[in-house]
């Protein structure tokens, strides 16, 4: 069953630069659904539309609809947004500095309310190390365990969708595969969605259900997982190649994804 | 005796006003420079209030401290809630602005004769002894607020849950947003706050010797107050405050009259030099603005 | 930057002498001449009222342009200008009291205590930035005006310095109409150095600096250096504009010279227009004539009587309504304004100018 559903959305800044263009995505119950594509793709852009952020930067969502549960969400403040269910794990500054870990996790405020300190023991539950770190400053942490505070964090709002702009991020392989194995668990175990957006395709592939790719602010191809790994173009493109038919990739980009994927 | 007695007052008055500059800054990073007005127009509002309940001095004063911590609020909503998110100057300057309408508007409803609260509340200022020294009942009162301003405040930030939201909004406010935080009502209640101290400060010195239109020069001497502890520090700003009114009180005592109102300024420089982020402050607040 | 306002059709421009012309077209001669000829004429046509208001809007302007340099395009805040324009006042009227020093020597004398105090004021600002400078800047404001307070109560002149108007030649300068064109000049002087060193190298070096100082360091700009520089050009002209203030009013005191002129200053270039050298004039004409509209305006209320006593009040309010609506809803000022009528007319039919090219 679909929660939330992103239908044909328009986002233009200074109300000349349109950064995306009729996206549309929808992410179900229990999902894990990946946003993929290159710098400048419109990703974050999509993300920011959906969690509210996209004022700040004299942007709005001119044309589509953002809904969740049957509530439109398009163009509300982030916090009314954040109480409806939806939280984001944003790319950077995801902790506050100057507060311990422990204070990190109880300053949220949780969407339908309920015992902070119980959420707090299920979100340690998760993430045993940010038990030891408890009374750490959130500035001293190091980028793995930073991330950690920051799903932690985005726990307690007890949400029903978590938008994670670039899980791997600046972090090493190990710790990006340790990530993602609790991501698995936080879904399974607290029944909710996951809407991930990445760069690297070959992170988000592994645990995702469904993936869309984005390109010059389009939404150019979707499918599920063995779909989205099958294909030549991700693969030649997201995946890092396929040994000898590795071609330079500024000679193709533009001309054969034009021709295939436009049509 | 009588300096240390002296050197407390005043620190009590700094630290009282200063700690409406370091609620703002935290939570917002505005510099509020109409601190110094909104803090004469609680002492004006006992004035109204006085005239409204006749025979209850403590019916009045309540109504004035209520009154300021709305119209601290008003403040917000109509003006400040604005400027969110734009330049820091702009906002600075705003309140600058804010402050010359405060002024003027007060001189037109009040005049800018020099106004005796006491008087019009019908209460005495009796002279307490201590030892050698001796210090008025409003001043004492005053010291006795800052006390208890600073304590409750502390204990609100530090363990109350909207206290911590506070701080979280102050670190990272886009954050704050995402997690459910209302930032606006967080900004309210820092200009509320900051408001009602300022104005209970107002309102005591008021009571105890009078005051003029030129009040907020002591608003703004209070500044360095909470920018010698560091603006985004409550401890420092009751430290910072003891150290302004020391070096004010003794300068004065021992070297010149005049320099009153240019010695927290001094002080204020010399900070900058040396350690332009105050003694208890955040480093990176300086690379921030 | 200064860049002449590229017009519709275009730049056609073909000598390297035609782009460093400050006037380009032949229209745009043609309104400069009758420009000058109108403020030529105006001290004939005016009575003593409108020429003191012309003399207090140039020595205004002399002192908003040279904020405007510092803030508007250096990016460096000021809170403290009425001190060094008191700094440069008191240096003429310390010189002419004590030594009978004549005008030759005060104004030169000013400048250099301008120079020595923008050097002062803009030490902090290579450590501080926005906010802070800010308050650096009050602060030393205070210090000097308490400074001046100093002077005036040890010599006893607890009222003010008087000073004798200057002489050239043995002719005192006495007569409203020839202090208009000796402000004119001062004023004239003043914006054609602002012009000429914002489109010179250190203009350039200011505006990477306002822009990122992380990114203009690392372009090899020397951030100290230019900081310092425009502390010191604009405070030697602020100074300069205090002594030709002292000498206009013919007396010098303290009170002149409160927190509200630095307000105001910084107000002439927030409501003319931040980072336009017209921003600055039209912000200074604004805020001189302000006080007296009004006047004009209380005038015509019904319990006219009643206010009259408290004008001073009005104005204070009327003055902070008027910032405020300004900051809240034309953070572009009067030059924006006037910029959008300009397009009106220029882009006829159209309503927005194209994204590439030209300044929006």
């Amino acid at each position: 069953m679909t929660m939330l559903r992103v239908e044909t959305i328009e986002v233009v800044y200074k109300r000349v630069i349109t950064a995306v263009q009729g996206v549309t995505l929808a992410v179900g119950e229990r999902q894990i659904v990946a946003l993929l594509g290159t710098n400048g793709a419109g990703k974050t852009t999509t993300l920011r539309a959906i969690s509210g952020f996209l004022g700040l930067d004299d942007a709005r969502i001119t044309e589509g609809s953002i809904t969740f549960n049957g509530h439109r969400l398009d163009n509300r403040p982030p916090h009314q947004i954040a109480a409806r269910g939806l939280t984001l794990v944003p790319e950077r500054e995801k902790v506050f500095p100057n507060l311990t870990v422990a204070e990190n996790l109880m300053a949220p405020v949780p969407h339908g309310g309920g015992d902070q300190r119980r959420q707090a023991e299920r979100v340690y539950h998760f993430f045993p190390r940010l038990a030891e770190l408890r009374n750490r400053v959130g500035g001293l942490l190091s980028g793995g365990e930073r991330q950690m505070l920051a799903i932690a964090s985005a726990l307690m709002c007890r949400p029903k969708v978590l938008l994670i702009d670039e899980l791997s991020l600046g972090l090493a392989p190990i710790v990006v595969d340790d990530l993602k194995r609790r991501l698995v668990a936080i879904r399974d175990e607290l029944g909710i969605s996951i809407l991930l957006v990445e760069q690297s395709a070959a992170v988000a592939l592994e645990i995702a259900d469904y993936a869309y790719v984005m390109e010059n602010g389009r939404v150019v191809f979707d499918g599920d997982r063995s779909r989205l790994a099958g294909h030549k173009d991700v693969q030649e493109f997201y995946l890092g190649g396929t040994g000898s038919a590795r071609r330079s990739y500024r000679d193709v980009k533009q001309y054969r994804r034009s021709r295939r994927w436009y049509g | 005796m009588q300096l240390v007695v002296n050197i407390l007052v005043l620190a009590s008055i700094y630290a009282l006003i200063a700690c409406g500059y370091v609620l703002i800054y935290r939570v917002s990073r505005v510099l509020n420079l109409a601190h110094g007005e909104l803090m004469m127009l609680g002492a004006y509002l006992v004035l109204a209030t006085a005239s409204l309940f006749d025979q209850h001095p403590a019916l009045a004063l309540a109504a004035a401290v209520f009154l300021s911590l709305v119209s601290g609020g008003l403040v917000y909503v109509f003006l400040m809630r604005k400027m969110t998110g734009e330049m820091v100057l702009a906002a600075i300057l705003t309140t600058v602005a804010l402050g010359i309408f405060i002024k003027g508007m007060v001189v037109l409803i009040w005049s800018a004769q020099q106004q005796y609260p006491a008087q019009a509340l019908g209460v005495s200022n009796p002279s307490l002894s201590i030892g050698v020294a001796s210090i008025s009942l409003w001043s004492a009162a005053l010291v006795g607020v800052t006390a208890s301003t600073y304590a409750s405040l502390f204990v609100f930030l530090r363990f109350g849950r909207w206290g911590m939201r506070m701080r979280a909004a102050g670190q990272n406010p886009l954050l704050a947003a995402q997690r459910g935080i209302n930032l606006h009502g967080i900004y309210a209640l820092a200009w509320c706050l900051s408001t009602l101290t300022g104005a209970c400060a107002g309102i005591l010195m008021a009571l105890d010797s009078g005051f003029t239109v030129n009040m907020p020069v002591i608003g703004l001497k209070a500044f360095p107050a909470a920018l010698v502890g560091g603006l985004d520090s409550l401890g420092g700003a009751l430290l910072g405050a003891l150290i302004v009114a020391s070096a004010e009180v003794l300068l004065i005592y021992y070297v010149d009259p005049l320099l009153s109102d240019v010695v927290p300024f001094l002080v204020l420089i010399a900070m900058l030099i040396v350690r332009p982020w105050g003694l208890f402050g955040t480093r990176e607040e300086l690379d921030r603005v | 930057m200064f860049r002449p306002t590229p017009r519709a059709s275009g730049y056609f421009r073909t000598t390297y002498a035609a782009d460093a012309a400050l006037v380009q077209t032949r229209t745009e001669k043609i309104f400069l001449l009758l420009f000058l000829i109108a403020l030529a004429v105006l001290p004939f046509a005016a009575g003593p009222f409108i020429l003191d208001l012309a003399c207090q809007f140039l020595l205004a302007s002399i002192g908003a342009l040279s904020l405007m340099l510092l803030t508007g395009y250096a990016g460096q805040i000021s809170l403290g200008h009425a001190g060094l324009i008191a700094a440069g006042a008191f240096t003429t009227g310390i010189l002419a009291r004590e030594t009978g020093a004549p005008f030759w020597v005060t104004l030169p004398a000013s400048a250099l205590t301008g120079i020595v105090l923008g050097f002062l004021f803009g030490l902090p600002s290579l450590r501080l930035r926005g906010l802070y400078l800010a308050v650096s800047t009050l602060a030393l404001h205070f210090i000097v005006v308490y400074l001046g307070g100093e002077y005036e109560t040890k010599r006893g002149f607890s009222t003010g310095i008087v000073i004798e108007p200057p002489s050239f030649g043995g002719i005192a300068l006495r007569d409203g109409r020839a202090w208009y064109f000796v402000l004119l000049a001062a004023a004239a002087a003043c914006l054609l150095v602002c012009v000429n060193l914002l489109r010179s190298r250190s203009g350039r070096a200011w505006l990477a600096i306002h822009a990122r100082e992380t990114v203009a360091e690392a372009l090899g700009i020397g951030i100290a250096r230019y900081k310092l520089l425009a502390f010191v050009i604009s405070s030697a002209m602020t100074s300069v504009a205090g002594c030709l203030f002292a000498y206009y009013r013919g007396f010098v005191s303290i009170e002149a010279f409160d927190l509200f002129l630095s307000i105001q200053y910084v107000a002439m270039i927030i409501i003319g227009g931040m980072g336009s050298l017209l921003g600055a004039i039209l912000g200074a004409a604004f805020v001189v004539v302000f006080p007296y509209l009004i006047e004009n305006a209380i005038r015509l209320l019904p319990n006219a009587q009643r206010l009259a006593g408290d004008i001073f009040a009005v104005n204070y309010a009327a003055f902070g309504v008027v910032m405020i609506l300004f900051l809240l809803f034309e953070p572009l000022g009067l030059v924006g304004i006037w910029r959008r009528i300009q397009n009106y007319f220029l882009l006829w039919p159209f309503k927005q100018r194209p994204l590439a090219g030209g300044r929006t």
